[in-house]
C-alpha cells in the first residue's frame, strides 16, 4: 500500500515515480553486480554498458520526471528534509549516470584497461546505496 | 517516524526488493539470450540467483507488512476489492515465478553440463533459453507484480 488516499489525478505520476525508482534500483544493482563480475569475466563489460544505457538511464528518467510531475501536483509546504534527499539523489544521479555510462563504454572499447570497469563498479555501488537512502527518506518521511 | 510510516517503510522495502529483483533478473535473462557459449550462460544464471533471493525475501516482507497495514489502518478493510485482488495476484505471481524458475533450473543444469564438455554453442541450450513457456511464466510473473503495484497506487473501488 502506498501512502494514504490521495486525489485520483496524482496516481499516474506517483506510479511512474515509484515504478521508475524500483526499476532504477534494480538496474543499478544489475550494473553493479555485472561490473564486479567483469573483473573476472571481461565479456560482462558489454552487459554492464548495455544495462546502464538501456535500463538504468531510462528508469532514472521515469523516476525523475514522475517525481517532478507529482511534486508539481502535491505542492508540499516548506522544504522538508526527506524531499531534499530525493531531489539530491535524483539530480546527482543524472551526473553520476552520465559519467558511469561513458566509463562503461570506455571499458568495452578499451578492453586492455581495467580501471574504467572498476570505476563503474564503485560508482554504481555508491548510487545503489544512495537510492536506498532516498527510498527510506521518501517513504518514512522522518521529521515530518 | 510514527508507527504507520515504519510499517509502510518495510512494506515498500519489500516491494523494492521484488520489483528491483525482477528488473535485475530480466536484464540477466535478456543478456543470456544474447550469449552462445554455455559457460557464459552459466555465469549469467549464477548472477540471477541474487535476483531470485531478493524477490523471494521481498515477496514475504511486502506481504507481511502489507497485511499489518491493512489490520492497522481504519480506512482500509479486509473486504476491499483491491486488497483481495492484490492477495490473489500475489499468490499467482509466486506460482508463475516458481514454475518458471524450475524450468530455468533445467536450462542452467544443461548449460553447466555443456560448459564442462567443451563449452561449444548448442542448439538444445538455445531452444531451452528461448522456450516460450518458460519466458511466459517468468515475464508473466513480473507483469503481475506491476499490476499489484498499480492496485496499490490506484486502490480501485476504495
Amino acid at each position: 500500500m502506498l501512502a494514504i488516499l490521495r486525489p485520483d489525478s496524482w496516481n499516474f505520476p506517483l506510479f511512474l515515480h515509484v515504478f521508475g525508482a524500483m526499476a532504477v534500483t534494480g538496474a543499478t544493482a544489475a550494473a553493479f553486480v555485472a561490473a564486479l563480475g567483469a573483473q573476472r569475466w571481461p565479456w560482462l563489460r558489454v552487459v554492464v554498458a548495455r544495462t546502464l544505457f538501456f535500463a538504468t538511464f531510462p528508469a532514472w528518467l521515469l523516476m525523475r520526471l514522475g517525481g517532478q510531475w507529482i511534486d508539481s501536483k502535491e505542492n508540499i509546504p516548506g522544504d522538508p528534509g526527506w524531499l531534499g534527499v530525493g531531489f539530491i539523489v535524483g539530480d546527482l544521479g543524472f551526473v553520476l549516470l552520465i559519467v558511469t555510462m561513458i566509463l562503461g563504454a570506455v571499458s568495452v572499447r578499451r578492453p586492455q584497461r581495467n580501471w574504467p570497469n572498476g570505476a563503474v563498479a564503485v560508482l554504481t555501488g555508491v548510487y545503489f546505496v544512495a537510492l536506498i537512502v532516498a527510498m527510506v527518506a521518501m517513504t518514512g518521511k522522518p521529521g515530518s | 517516524m510514527d508507527r504507520y510510516h515504519w510499517i509502510l517503510l518495510f512494506h515498500m522495502a519489500g516491494a523494492f526488493m521484488v520489483v528491483g529483483g525482477a528488473t535485475l533478473a530480466g536484464i540477466f535473462n535478456v543478456a543470456a539470450l544474447r550469449r552462445e557459449r554455455p559457460s557464459e550462460i552459466v555465469v549469467l544464471f549464477r548472477l540471477t540467483r541474487i535476483a531470485v533471493a531478493s524477490i523471494t525475501v521481498g515477496m514475504v516482507v511486502a506481504l507481511v507488512f502489507g497485511l499489518w497495514l491493512v489490520a492497522d489502518l481504519d480506512f482500509v478493510k479486509w473486504s476491499n476489492t483491491w486488497v483481495i485482488v492484490a492477495l490473489i495476484l500475489w499468490v499467482l505471481a509466486n506460482a508463475l515465478g516458481g514454475a518458471g524458475g524450475k524450468r530455468d533450473k533445467s536450462a542452467r543444469e544443461l548449460a553447466e553440463q555443456l560448459a564442462a564438455q567443451g563449452d561449444q554453442p548448442s542448439q538444445e541450450l538455445r531452444a531451452r533459453l528461448r522456450d516460450p513457456v518458460s519466458l511466459a511464466l517468468s515475464w508473466g510473473s513480473g507483469v503481475i507484480v506491476i499490476v499489484i503495484l498499480v492496485l496499490m497506487v490506484w486502490k480501485p473501488g476504495h
